[in-house]
C-alpha cells in the first residue's frame, strides 16, 4: 500500500498540478492567455499577433514544460539546472537549447539578436504604398508631432521610478509600432519585453476605441467637418507628379541614404522598411523577392516573434508592479501621441488659410493603416462626402519613419 | 529625480531630431518630384480596348465549340455568340 502511495505521489509530482497548487499565480497567467486568445479569435483584435503571443504565454507557464524564456541578470548570468551559473552570451546556441529548452534557443537566436523586428519591417515596407505620402508631402510633418507621447511618457516614467532605459522602452509604446517597440526594448530593457509587447499590440488593436475617445475630447464638430477636397479646390497645390512609378522607386533609396547619414541607429528599421518597399515598387523584376518578403518570410517571422514574445511572460516576470506601470504608461503614451498630432494641426490652422482636418494629425502615430481607416470613418460620420483616407495615410506613413527615428535617438543615447 | 535632466534632454533632442528628419524627407521628396518631372519621361496611361459585341476572337469561338461538342456529343453548333 505504501509503495502504491509512493508511486501515486511520484506521478503527482511528475504532472504540472503540484507546481500549480504550490504557486497559484500560474492560474492568473492562464486566465490572461485565455483572454488574449478570446480577443484575437472572437473579437479579431490583431489576430495575427495576439494569437501567437497568447499561445506563447500559455506555453511558457506550464511548469516543467521549459518553454518560458529565462532572463539573464544585469551581468548576463543565468542559473543552469545543475545550479551552476553561466554567462548566457558565452553559451553556444546548442547549449542554450539543451539547458533551457527550445523557446530559449529561438528567443536568444531570433529576438535577443534583434533579428526579427527588422525582418518584419521589411514585410511592412513591402505592403506599404508611399504614393499618398508623396502626393501630400506637407502633411507628413504631423508624423513628427505625434511622437511627442514617446518622450512625454519617458519623462513621466522616470518620475515614477523607472530607470532611463526602462522609461524609454515604455515610452516607445506611444509610437504605436509593434516591431519598433520590440526592437527598442530588446536593446534597452529586454526584461520588460513581454509586458511592453503586449501593451503595444493591445493598444494598437484598440486604435478604433482610443482615437475616437481622444478626438472627442480634443476636437470640435466644426474642425472635424473641414473637407480636405474642398480645401484642395480652394487652394490647389502646385506640384504635379508626372512619373509616379519612377519616383516611388527612387524615394526608398534616397530616404534610406539620408536617414542613415543622420541617425545610423535607425538603419535596421528604416533600411529594411525601405528595402521591402523597393522590392514592391520595382515590379515584375523583383516580384519573387517581393512575394517572399510580404508573405512567406513575414509570416514565419510573425509566428516566431509572437511565440517568443509571449514566452517571455512567465508568471515570475509578468506579475509585478512594473507591469501595471507599463499598462498605464503605455496608454498615456498612446493617447498623448494622438493628442499632440491633433494640436499640431490646430496650431498649423491658426496660421494657414488652407485648413487641415485635425484627424490628419491624429494619424501621425504609426498603426498603419488602421489609424487612417478609423479617422476616415470619424470624418464621414460628420460629413458623408468628406473622405480623408488618402490624406491620413500621408501622416500615418510618415509616423512609421518618425517612430523609427525616435527609437534610433533613444538607442543612441541610452544603448 | 536624478535622471530628470536626462529625460528633458532626450525629449528636446528626440523631438527636434524627428522634426528635422521628417522635414528633410519632405524636402527630399519635393526635390525628387522636381527631378523626376524634369528628367524622367511622363508616365503613359495604358488605355484598355473594350471589346465590342462583334469581337469574339477565333480562339474563344473554338473553345466554345469544343465545349458544346463535348456536351452534345458533336451534334450542337454555334449560330451566334455575343458578349453581354
Amino acid at each position: 500500500m505504501e509503495e502504491l502511495m509512493n508511486i501515486l505521489e511520484r506521478l503527482y509530482d511528475m504532472t504540472a498540478f503540484s507546481n500549480i497548487i504550490a504557486e497559484p499565480q500560474f492560474l492568473i497567467m492562464y486566465a490572461l492567455a485565455f483572454i488574449l486568445l478570446y480577443l484575437g479569435i472572437v473579437k479579431h483584435y490583431e489576430p495575427l499577433l495576439l494569437i501567437p503571443i497568447a499561445f506563447g504565454v500559455l506555453l511558457a507557464n506550464f511548469p516543467g514544460g521549459e518553454m518560458g524564456v529565462i532572463q539573464a541578470d544585469s551581468e548576463g548570468f543565468v542559473t543552469c539546472a545543475d545550479g551552476t551559473r553561466k554567462i548566457i552570451w558565452e553559451m553556444p546556441l546548442h547549449d542554450i537549447a539543451h539547458e533551457f529548452g527550445l523557446m530559449n534557443f529561438l528567443y536568444y537566436m531570433l529576438i535577443k539578436t534583434g533579428f526579427l523586428p527588422p525582418i518584419i519591417f521589411m514585410g511592412v515596407g513591402a505592403l506599404t504604398d508611399f504614393g499618398p505620402m508623396l502626393r501630400n508631402l506637407r502633411l507628413s510633418i504631423f508624423g513628427a508631432a505625434a511622437q511627442f507621447g514617446i518622450f512625454a511618457v519617458l519623462l513621466v516614467a522616470i518620475l515614477m521610478g523607472f530607470t532611463p532605459r526602462e522609461a524609454a522602452s515604455l515610452g516607445i509604446i506611444g509610437g504605436a509600432d509593434g516591431p519598433t517597440a520590440i526592437f527598442t526594448t530588446i536593446k534597452l530593457a529586454p526584461h520588460l519585453l513581454g509586458p511592453i509587447a503586449i501593451a503595444a499590440y493591445s493598444y494598437m488593436a484598440l486604435v478604433p476605441v482610443i482615437i475616437p475617445l481622444v478626438v472627442k475630447l480634443t476636437c470640435t464638430k466644426k474642425e472635424l467637418m473641414i473637407n480636405m477636397k474642398e480645401q484642395e479646390k480652394k487652394f490647389p497645390s502646385t506640384t504635379e507628379i508626372k512619373n509616379l512609378r519612377t519616383l516611388k522607386i527612387i524615394f526608398p533609396i534616397a530616404v534610406t541614404t539620408v536617414v542613415a547619414l543622420f541617425v545610423p541607429t535607425a538603419v535596421p528599421l528604416i533600411g529594411m522598411l525601405m528595402f521591402g518597399n523597393l522590392l514592391k515598387e520595382i515590379g515584375s523584376d523583383t516580384s519573387r523577392l517581393f512575394d517572399a518578403a510580404s508573405n512567406s518570410i513575414m509570416n514565419a517571422a510573425t509566428i516566431f516573434l509572437g511565440l517568443c514574445v509571449g514566452a517571455t511572460m512567465t508568471a515570475e516576470a509578468f506579475l509585478n508592479m512594473q507591469t501595471i506601470g507599463i499598462v498605464i504608461g503605455g496608454f498615456l503614451a498612446f493617447a498623448l501621441s494622438i493628442a499632440s498630432g491633433i494640436f499640431m494641426v490646430k496650431i498649423f490652422n491658426l496660421f494657414s488659410k488652407k485648413k487641415i482636418n485635425p484627424l490628419i494629425g491624429a494619424t501621425g502615430l504609426s498603426a498603419v493603416p488602421m489609424a487612417s481607416r478609423v479617422c476616415n470613418e470619424i470624418a464621414t460620420k460628420y460629413d458623408v462626402k468628406n473622405h480623408v483616407l488618402n490624406y491620413c495615410m500621408a501622416s500615418n506613413i510618415s509616423g512609421v519613419i518618425g517612430s523609427a527615428v525616435a527609437a534610433g535617438v533613444l538607442i543612441s543615447f541610452l544603448g | 529625480m536624478e535622471f530628470l535632466g536626462l529625460a528633458i534632454q532626450l525629449m528636446v533632442v528626440g523631438m527636434v531630431t524627428v522634426f528635422i528628419i521628417l522635414l528633410i524627407v519632405i524636402q527630399l521628396g519635393k526635390w525628387l518630384i522636381q527631378a523626376v518631372n524634369k528628367f524622367a519621361p511622363p508616365e503613359t496611361v495604358a488605355t484598355k480596348t473594350v471589346p465590342t459585341a462583334q469581337t469574339i476572337d477565333a480562339q474563344t469561338m473554338s473553345v466554345l465549340q469544343a465545349a458544346i461538342n463535348e456536351i452534345t456529343g458533336g451534334k450542337g453548333h454555334i449560330k451566334k455568340a455575343e458578349r453581354l
